[in-house]
């Protein structure tokens, strides 16, 4: 009874409480906001390896100077305005096509296109790799239907190579977000459209003006997840370029060069930990921006 | 069955705590180094043959020879060094000769110095060379990457070539070749992978030159051996005499596949051209083409590696003495791993046995040994610096641009100003 009537204020004082939530405080803060602290006061350093000496602003100085950072970022940037947009929509345009209850072998079709995304990234990418070999699979079928006359070098070309992991991640991730929206359209009346047909609207215009707008909160969640997800891309390309993000620096992502500046590179953790924060502040920029203009539309 | 555990229970404890602190002093009698490297067909299985050889004459000695792919080690050297743990370290590790200097700059402290102990006088001097850090020298110099160009007899006499038309041949000449060879069997000259710059860096090197000068600064837009290189690559390229790989296992592919004419690579790649059976005589082996430029040589080197001591190994006298004996004495060893793996060794004094006079049938009777030995001593020394990862990158980002007309000069710039970017 004194528990219950404590409230407001007082709940703040009790020792009890602070006890139970202590360990997993404890434990957030060894393994969360020091490594982030920590990684921040790196970023201001800089050396070869062990040997770091506090460097101020040297770091994001040295970004703008850095062809290999422009060009993870632009490639990075690429990726995101060019895959982000054509996933959402296949995912819609095949969530809104799977949801129609008079199509034959619904289940298969919903499986078939979630399946790709519980793979293993590291297996797929293996396998994409395979496929589209100088003298894989993919080159080969296309040469015998006659759509292409040589063999693409999809993996030795930068402009190739970049098409590449738009594919790869494309039939990854359709099918994830694909899920989202078949969930969010189960919630539409199907009165809704029922009117609408009636009235004799297109199916086109079905899509657009009613499927569209109703899925609008789950379209902004899965933009902002995609563009997290774009933005810290790493296994499909690390995997099928042998970590090199080639030909040509082409392929070469942000989390890629982090991965090279520590790892492959003389190792310098301040600048690879500056790289990382450039991800940090980019991805909640464009969360705020995608936030703020889905919040524009409502009115 | 309570009871009698109560009862005893005391004395089981006791028992267990004496043969736990029994066990305690054998294991720490008895020594186990461990030693990280790649490869299972070469370093490994080498290692192992090395560790045999030291435990017959000091049986406290055993060791754990651990197999992970070449990145991982790197990877997991250095987050360990990185994270100050040593429990997560071996005693010995082998890296390659490129990142030697990487790891030795900016771990300092991390690797014994073996200066004392090793008599370096008797191994190839570019070796010692890259294991060198103010005056000390760290580490035992292991397998050299001496290049040669393996070509398919049976291709290049089709396309009307002799084995005597494949010596001392230039670069130009080696693509002249290549295009008739593609006329004539449909073969392409040779495998390329375009992100990997080895190629680049087996031409530079067999000038003299490297991406660094001596003491590490830049050496780019006046080097006129990467120029030429570079140059090389692209008409390689341009001439279109290369079938594309995508990586190592690729780029292994184009060859044991039988689609390729030749393979211009280090040594150590004849264990996989030999695992071919079916294809047993109709290798030969030739010295690699050289530039047309000053100082050109027709040796050079690719890759290649040695084994480092960890400073804080608990059992760092013993792995030191046990790279002194085998790999800095053991003669005979030299020859096994000749013979078995295709290893050439740094070590002078072992390239003078009976496995490096023997005529080889894989490569229809010739002295293939003999010959890379003699290569051996002509491989230009350079400095390779602590940035060739990051140069080669570089270089294999401006050759695409380089096949579609760029200027060989305007690359190297490129490539000049994005290593420039590295170097802080």
């Amino acid at each position: 009874m004194a528990l219950a009537r404590r409230g407001g204020i007082g709940r703040y004082y009790d020792i009890n409480g602070w006890l139970f939530v202590a360990p997993a405080l404890g434990l957030i803060a060894l393994f969360m906001v020091y490594p982030i602290v920590w990684s921040l006061w790196m970023s201001f350093q800089s050396g070869r390896g062990m040997m770091m000496k506090f460097a101020g602003f040297a770091n994001i100085a040295r970004l703008w100077n850095d062809p290999v950072f422009i060009k993870a970022l632009t490639n990075t940037m690429t990726y995101f305005v060019v895959q982000v947009p054509i996933m959402i929509l296949l995912a819609l345009i095949l969530a809104s096509l799977l949801n129609n209850p008079r199509l034959v072998g619904r289940a298969f079709f919903r499986t078939a296109i979630f399946l790709p995304c519980v793979t293993s990234l590291v297996a797929y990418s293996v396998l994409f790799k395979g496929m589209f070999a100088f003298d894989g699979i993919v080159n080969s079928t296309l040469q015998a239907i006659g759509i292409i006359a040589s063999p693409i070098p999809w993996q030795t070309h930068p402009f190739w190579a970049k098409a590449l992991v738009i594919i790869a991640i494309t039939w990854r991730w359709t099918g994830y977000n694909m899920i989202f929206y078949l969930a969010a359209l189960q919630n539409i009346d199907r009165s809704i459209y029922e009117v609408a047909r009636i009235d004799g609207v297109p199916a086109w215009a079905r899509f657009t003006h009613i499927t569209i707008p109703l899925l609008k909160p789950v379209i902004l969640f899965t933009t902002v997840i995609s563009t997290i997800g774009t933005l810290q891309l790493f296994d499909e390309v690390y995997n099928l370029t042998e970590g090199k993000g080639g030909p040509s620096n082409a392929t070469l992502t942000l989390s890629l060069y982090i991965y090279n500046l520590t790892f492959r590179f003389m190792p310098n953790f301040g600048y690879a930990a500056t790289v990382s924060y450039v991800i940090v502040v980019l991805v909640a920029l464009l969360a705020f921006l995608q936030f703020f203009l889905a919040r524009e539309r409502e009115k | 069955m309570d009871n009698f555990a109560r009862a005893h229970l005391p004395r089981i404890a006791a028992l267990a705590l004496a043969s736990a602190s029994l066990l305690a002093v054998t294991a720490a009698e008895a020594k186990e180094i461990t030693i990280w490297c790649w490869d299972p067909n070469f370093n490994v299985a080498i290692m192992k043959e090395a560790g045999a050889r030291y435990t017959k004459t000091h049986p406290d000695v055993t060791f754990n020879v651990v197999d992970f792919a070449k990145t991982d080690v790197e990877q997991k050297l250095q987050t360990g060094l990185a994270s100050g743990t040593a429990d997560a370290l071996p005693d010995i590790v082998l890296i390659e000769d490129y990142g030697a200097q990487k790891y030795l700059q900016s771990f300092p402290g991390a690797f014994a110095p073996l200066s004392g102990t090793v008599d370096y006088s008797g191994f190839a001097p570019y070796k010692v060379e890259v294991m060198t850090v103010d005056g000390q020298v760290y580490g035992m110099p292991f397998d050299s990457g001496v290049t040669g160009l393996y070509y398919r007899k049976d291709y290049l006499e089709q396309a009307g070539f002799k084995p005597e038309d494949m010596q001392n041949l230039t670069w130009d000449r080696f693509i002249e070749i290549g295009k008739e060879v593609e006329a004539k069997t449909g073969k392409k000259m040779m495998g390329l992978d375009p992100n990997d710059g080895g190629l680049v860096r087996i031409i530079m090197q067999s000038a003299g030159q490297w991406y660094f000068d001596k003491e590490g600064k830049p050496n780019i837009t006046g080097n006129p051996a990467l120029k030429a290189a570079v140059e090389t690559v692209g008409k390689i390229m341009s001439a279109n005499i290369y079938k594309p790989a995508n990586g190592w296992s690729d780029w292994v592919g184009t060859f044991t596949s039988g689609d390729v004419a030749s393979v211009v690579t280090g040594v150590w790649i004849t264990g996989t051209v030999k695992a071919q059976p079916d294809q047993a005589g109709k290798w030969g082996v030739a010295p690699i083409p050289a530039l047309s430029i000053e100082g050109a040589t027709h040796a050079s080197n690719l890759g290649g590696s040695s084994w480092y001591v960890l400073e804080s190994s608990a059992e760092k006298a013993e792995a030191i003495d046990f790279l002194n004996e085998i790999y800095g004495k053991d003669i005979d060893f030299y020859q096994k791993i000749l013979q078995d793996r295709g290893a050439v060794g740094s070590l002078l004094a072992a390239r003078g046995g009976a496995a490096y006079e023997a005529a080889d049938p894989f490569f229809g009777g010739e002295k293939v040994w003999q010959n890379f030995s003699d290569w051996l001593v002509k491989v230009p020394s350079v400095n390779y610096g602590v940035f060739t990862n990051e140069a080669d990158l570089a270089v294999t980002a401006q050759l695409p641009a380089l096949t579609q007309g760029m200027p060989v000069d305007d690359a190297l710039k490129a490539i000049e100003t994005e290593i420039s970017g590295h170097i802080q």
